[in-house]
């Protein structure tokens, strides 16, 4: 096991979850790909912090977890509203915005 | 044997991830990310930092991952008429993809060349968890204590947005 093992394997999830979050359409799947990705570099955080022997890496990882936490709430709390205002969380339905 | 462990433990976590990815139902969803999660807490218990793993199932597994599933419960979705991929999304997505390929090469590359390449292969011990609190509390203070007010004001601006517009009388 060296570093470019685990830098290697983070990539690879964040590559997957950047596909899966501009192919789906479902608004929660977004919201699960989203956290793939913030894994993926919590990841490539810690292998640096334990390869190059820093503790600053994994305090990184704390604050990645809480905003990935106060970001899950918020997330959340958007589908919610989305859901009560438009009946439906498909993502290619909800077109608001589009000029 | 650690080799062993760790091959097995990112296959099951790359699998789990193209899950999330590729099942139509979001609950399946949720419980494939579960399984990311426990996965990659093994990962962070065997490169010593288990701190890291500890607050991964609690946060993660415990926190957030209850908040999804208790969501899509309320939500009571139904089932999608919708394809689960149509073909106009991944030709939108094409170049947008294209671009996080060529990142992912780009950084790996820019890996090849950086003067760590040459990492030892017998580790020292990691850092523990004493040393990590000293650092954390000492020269990360101000970013200890600011997580909290956003925190704070994650859980407001999630009850104001969620809750039920009044009528207005």
């Amino acid at each position: 096991m060296t570093l470019y093992h685990f830098v290697g394997l983070g990539m690879v999830l964040f590559a997957i979850g950047a596909t899966g979050f501009f192919i789906r359409n479902n608004a929660v799947v977004l919201l699960l790909c989203i956290e793939i990705m913030l894994n993926a570099v919590n990841l490539i955080f810690a292998s640096f912090a334990r390869f190059l022997y820093g503790t600053e890496g994994q305090i990184f990882i704390f604050i990645i977890m809480t905003i990935a936490a106060a970001e899950a709430a918020v997330g959340l709390g958007i589908i919610i509203a989305l859901y009560r205002s438009h009946k439906t969380l498909d993502m290619s339905l909800i077109k608001d915005l589009k000029g | 044997m650690e080799t062993l462990i760790f091959w097995m433990l990112s296959a099951f976590a790359v699998a789990a991830a193209l899950a999330v990815v590729f099942f139509k139902r979001a609950v399946n969803g949720v419980m494939s990310l579960l399984a990311l999660m426990l996965a990659l807490a093994g990962l962070y218990v065997l490169m010593g930092a288990q701190l890291v793993a500890f607050f991964q199932v609690i946060v993660y597994v415990g926190a957030v991952l209850v908040l999804f599933a208790f969501v899509i419960m309320l939500l009571n979705l139904k089932e999608s008429v919708q394809p689960l991929i149509s073909l106009a999304d991944v030709k939108a997505a094409t170049p947008a993809v294209l671009f996080a390929v060529g990142i992912v090469v780009l950084a790996w590359l820019a890996l090849q060349d950086a003067a760590f390449s040459k990492a030892p292969s017998s580790l020292l011990p990691a850092p523990g968890i004493r040393q990590i609190a000293l650092d954390l509390f000492t020269r990360h203070l101000l970013v200890f204590e600011l997580t909290s007010v956003i925190l704070f004001v994650a859980a407001v601006a999630a009850i104001v947005i969620s809750r039920k517009e009044k009528n207005p009388s």
